[in-house]
């Protein structure tokens, strides 16, 4: 008897064949070099790129914006939040193979934390912190890559816990390969190179040639990137603070700073420089982290820039960043706005002027809650928030009353973004903009 | 001053006058020559320098035409005309800017307000002050850049064709060292410019094609006037102490459209070369004139010994016929003018001593006639009245012995008496014509007077009426070489003849002092004085104007005192008095002269 393959399972078999491979092909894959270019020193504390890859923190942020655990599995608050406790994961250890105990982990957070008012204590296999003022928030602090568990090896080379561990240095090129330990889990990838200190332009061209996975899409480049339609990744939220800051000292009388302020022109830089990317902004934290952003006025008003300055003739220096071209151009936008008013401003060198009265700067924010994001903002700035409050409203009012001295004035939040080239797979960045690398796949072996 | 050196001073004034004059004619057509090529040279520099802004001008224009005209710039433009957001363009300028070789772009929205600009990125949607009406000539523009400084272009305005609403395109060259690199200034000429940016002089501002200038404050002036006056401006500038360093400067203000002066161009041409020649020149005829003054010094000397000698020959002679040599002669060495002087000159010496010797012969026969006339005048008056008493005493013979005693007596007497005049008429005759030869020693005068002074005073005293005497002796040393006796004997006829003028009384001075080389003595009364004739005759033996008297003391006088080498002469007055003056040679002079 002649026995014949019904059509059904013929065509069920051609239709599995067909797409077998392209399920192979989304199926994470193990293998694969990844190469990532920055603008700054991969290895550079608190934020390079490398340092989120070698090292871990206590606590981490998940997707949903949540602090979730990470090196440590719980922690509880005593004396009303005067005390914390941070319970360690167990069976972690560092890349040279010591593992990871309260020991090493009151060390590098005391090394960490000279400033923080913390005092970090062992507790068996736990660690205790606390401190004279209340840390309601510290949990999400310690989210920070600044708190990154780190420890000193014999070689001197970085040594931490993070998924991927350090193999050289040599070039600007930091080469990570996987650790097959991870207490997360060994990572897709076998190795990525980070090539550190490339221009935007130097980034592009390479990820052009497709030389480069993953590069950085500055948020004034953005429009630009979608008009030529590089792959993006963009944070949900705008993680980076454009900001004015003056010198209380140098510019002591407030009507002039109320000048300042009142003379600035956000709307040009947003629609122009920026292209819409971001949000205008007046306040320290953005409008999806604060809810009350709209709140304070970013209105511009030269007429009563040039009533508050009065009959002055005040000459000021506006201090930036030379290397950041976009900085550079925002602090000359901002210049010309002051002229209008009346002010004298000479752009210079922030690293040759670092008294300079007024400073441009971009900050980025890595808390992902309200209260920590001020906090860490507050900080930034040499002010601190040091009552525990999470409600908006009292957040608005501090947040407020730091910012009625117009030290510190907000001009625009702006996303991070990257390029990202069609070989990579689950790149998801976190709420900070931070790209998450553990769980990403290269789509060939190199 | 002598004739040779009269004569030296004008044949140098001459020779230095024609070569200061030859010299100076030569510099100033010179310089006149240079300055005019200076002026040529510089007028080309500056045509060039315009044609040379024309053509950038043109070719400025040309690339924003070919910018604005551009499939890119056409594009933007359509894309603006269909969505009104510039925003997209607004770092485009750079880029076009870069492809067309531009220094500065901006694209410009038709009210002015900035697309993008190349040169300051920052002024996106600010407004640029200018009158957009189509194509324009290329023109100058000062534009601001981002930190803070200023630049001046050559710009060029065209509208984007096609454009509505129109999209204007603004772009320009720096006018700058680059710009001042392509005017091909020769060795000697610099090209500098002055961007006037700053309301007050900024001598760091000035740029050559070579970079910065060196002492540019030097050109402030004429640039400052340059930019005031709005007028092109010429002037000599030193730019060190030194001649060599000036250099021919012109300034021509570069305008904006509205006239504002944005920036100074000045052509500058050294002088080197033309102060190099002066000087060169100037060097030569100073050695010229010094070569000709020392020829002419030594033509002169040669030339002025042959003309003056003659002449100083002559003048020698003359001072010695004027000395009393009357027989000198001096020698004939040329045939012209002054060979005849000298020839006139011997001839005339010859004649005057011939009628010197003629004289002497004359006035000795005269004077003998004068002494034989005198003496016959002294000798018949005592002659007289001898023979009237001789005829007396004959007469008597005759008459009784008591009478003839009587006559005889008288007669006797009167013969011894007449005898004795006689007698004393010869004896003075023969006084005067065996005059002692003075022995000469060291006299002093001032003794002889004080002598005299003595012997004479009281008879002065004692004259009725009297006569008053003074004798001033100068304290100097008045010590002659003389005979003090005959010395004596003069002096005292001197005073004699002075009491004999004053019969009525008066005043005798005796003065006695040194005049230079002499002793000089004075003997002066206060008679009647005499005219200039009796002066004349004063010392002619036996002229007298005395009643009494031989008439030979002056002629004693006038003997001793020239045998003695003095002169005595006399200076009178009718109604002044009379004054002897002696002059005898000092014991110095008397030694010098032996």
């Amino acid at each position: 008897m002649k026995r014949t393959v019904p059509w059904w399972l013929a065509v069920g078999s051609l239709l599995f064949a067909l797409l077998a491979p392209a399920t192979a092909r989304t199926r994470p894959r193990y293998g694969g070099i990844l190469h990532m270019e920055t603008r700054s020193d991969p290895l550079k504390a608190p934020d390079g790129a490398a340092r989120r890859l070698l090292f871990d923190t206590l606590t981490q942020v998940n997707d949903s914006g949540e602090v979730v655990p990470a090196l440590a599995v719980s922690w509880e608050s005593q004396s009303a939040n005067h005390r914390w406790q941070f319970h360690l994961r167990t069976g972690v250890h560092f890349h040279d193979g010591s593992p990871l105990t309260a020991e090493a982990v009151e060390q590098s957070l005391s090394a960490a934390c000279t400033h923080c008012g913390w005092r970090v204590r062992a507790v068996g296999d736990s660690v205790a912190i606390t401190s004279e003022s209340p840390m309601p928030g510290l949990p999400a602090e310690l989210t920070r890559s600044m708190y990154a568990i780190t420890r000193q090896g014999a070689d001197g080379n970085p040594n931490g816990t993070g998924p991927f561990r350090f193999v050289a240095n040599s070039n600007g090129i930091v080469f990570l390969s996987a650790n097959d330990d991870s207490w997360q889990g060994r990572p897709f990838l076998n190795e990525i190179q980070i090539y550190g200190n490339r221009t935007i332009d130097e980034q592009w061209l390479d990820f052009s040639v497709g030389k480069a996975d993953l590069v950085e899409v500055p948020a004034e480049k953005l429009s630009l990137a979608q008009q030529e339609r590089i792959p993006l990744i963009i944070t949900a939220r705008p993680t980076d603070l454009l900001a004015l800051t003056m010198s209380d000292q140098l510019i002591t009388d407030p009507h002039l700073r109320q000048s300042i302020a009142l003379a600035l022109d956000r709307t040009s830089l947003f629609n122009v420089i920026f292209r819409k990317q971001g949000e205008i902004t007046a306040s320290l934290l953005p409008n999806a982290l604060s809810g009350y952003s709209f709140l304070f006025d970013t209105t511009m008003d030269v007429g009563r820039a040039r009533a508050l300055r009065g009959g002055q003739s005040v000459a000021v220096r506006l201090g930036v960043d030379s290397s950041n071209a976009a900085l550079q151009l925002i602090a000359e936008r901002l210049a010309l706005n002051l002229r209008e008013a009346g002010w004298t401003v000479h752009v210079v060198s922030q690293a040759t002027n670092p008294n300079a009265e007024l400073s441009l700067r971009l900050l980025h924010v890595e808390a992902a809650d309200a209260q920590s994001a001020l906090r860490e903002t507050l900080a930034d700035f040499g002010s601190g928030l040091h009552d525990d409050i999470s409600d908006p409203a009292s957040l608005y009012r501090a947040e407020s009353a730091f910012l009625q001295s117009h030290i510190v004035v907000p001009v625009l939040y702006l996303p991070r973004a990257f390029g990202v080239s069609a070989r990579v797979h689950n790149l998801v960045l976190s709420p900070s903009g931070v790209p998450q690398l553990a769980n990403v796949t290269a789509e060939d072996v190199r | 001053m002598s004739l040779r050196q009269k004569l030296l001073l004008v044949f140098s004034f001459t020779v230095v006058l024609a070569v200061a004059t030859v010299a100076w004619i030569v510099s100033l057509r010179t310089r006149q020559a240079f300055t005019k090529a200076d002026e040529q040279h510089t007028a080309a520099l500056i045509d060039q320098f315009r044609r040379e802004l024309r053509g950038r001008a043109e070719d400025v224009a040309v690339r924003v035409d070919e910018l604005a005209a551009s499939d890119h710039v056409v594009r933007i433009a359509v894309d603006l005309a269909a969505n009104s957001d510039p925003s997209p363009y607004m770092a485009e300028a750079a880029s076009l800017a870069r492809d067309h070789q531009l220094d500065y772009l901006e694209i410009l929205l038709p009210d002015g307000s900035i697309v993008s600009s190349a040169q300051y990125p920052a002024r996106f949607g600010y407004k640029e002050d200018l009158k957009l009406a189509g194509d324009q000539p290329s023109f100058l523009k000062k534009e601001e850049l981002a930190d803070g400084t200023n630049e001046i272009g050559l710009f060029a305005l065209r509208k984007v064709p096609g454009s509505e609403p129109p999209l204007y395109v603004l772009g320009g060259k720096r006018l700058d060292r680059g710009f001042l690199a392509n005017l091909a200034a020769p060795a000697d000429s610099q090209i500098l410019l002055y961007p006037a940016l700053t309301a007050n002089f900024d001598a760091s501002a000035i740029v050559s094609s070579a970079g910065a200038v060196e002492r540019a404050t030097r050109f402030q002036p004429i640039i400052e006037q340059a930019r005031s006056t709005g007028q092109e401006r010429r002037s000599v500038i030193y730019l060190t102490e030194r001649r060599e360093d000036s250099v021919d400067a012109a300034a021509i203000p570069m305008k904006a459209p509205d006239g504002t002066v944005l920036a100074v161009l000045v052509v500058a041409n050294s002088r080197r070369a033309l102060v190099e020649l002066q000087q060169h020149i100037r060097a030569i005829g100073y050695g010229v004139a010094g070569v000709g003054i020392l020829l002419t010094i030594v033509a002169s000397l040669w030339i002025t010994s042959r003309i003056s000698r003659p002449i100083e020959q002559l003048a020698d002679a003359a001072s010695a016929v004027a000395a009393g040599n009357w027989d000198t002669q001096v020698e004939i060495s040329s045939r012209d003018e002054v060979g005849d002087l000298a020839h006139s000159f011997n001839h005339m010496t010859q004649q005057l001593s011939e009628q010197r010797d003629r004289l002497v012969q004359s006035e000795r026969v005269a004077a003998w006639r004068e002494l034989a006339r005198r003496l016959a005048h002294e000798l018949k008056n005592p002659l007289f009245p001898l023979q009237l008493t001789l005829e007396n005493l004959i007469k008597a013979r005759g008459m009784p012995s008591a009478d003839f005693d009587e006559v005889f007596r008288e007669s006797t007497e009167t013969l011894s008496a007449e005898i004795a005049n006689l007698k004393n008429i010869v004896g003075r005759f023969s006084d005067f014509s065996k005059m002692p030869k003075p022995q000469l020693e060291d006299v002093d005068v001032a003794d002889v007077l004080r002598k005299v002074s003595a012997l004479y005073e009281p008879a002065l005293t004692q004259h009725q009426p009297p006569i008053g005497f003074e004798c001033r002796i100068s304290d100097e040393p008045l010590r002659v070489s003389a005979d003090p006796d005959l010395l004596h004997r003069a002096l005292s006829n001197l005073v004699l003849n002075a009491m004999d003028a004053m019969p009525n009384g008066g005043r005798l001075t005796i003065e006695a002092g040194r005049r230079g080389e002499s002793v000089e003595l004075r003997v002066s009364d206060t008679g009647t004085g005499m005219t200039a004739e009796e002066c004349e005759r004063l010392f002619t033996p036996y002229y007298t104007t005395k009643q009494h008297g031989t008439g030979l003391g002056l002629a004693i006088v006038q003997s001793v005192i020239s045998d003695h080498n003095g002169t005595i002469r006399v200076e009178s007055t009718p109604g002044s008095g009379t004054t002897f003056v002696v002059e005898l040679p000092s014991a110095v002079a008397s030694a010098a002269k032996a």
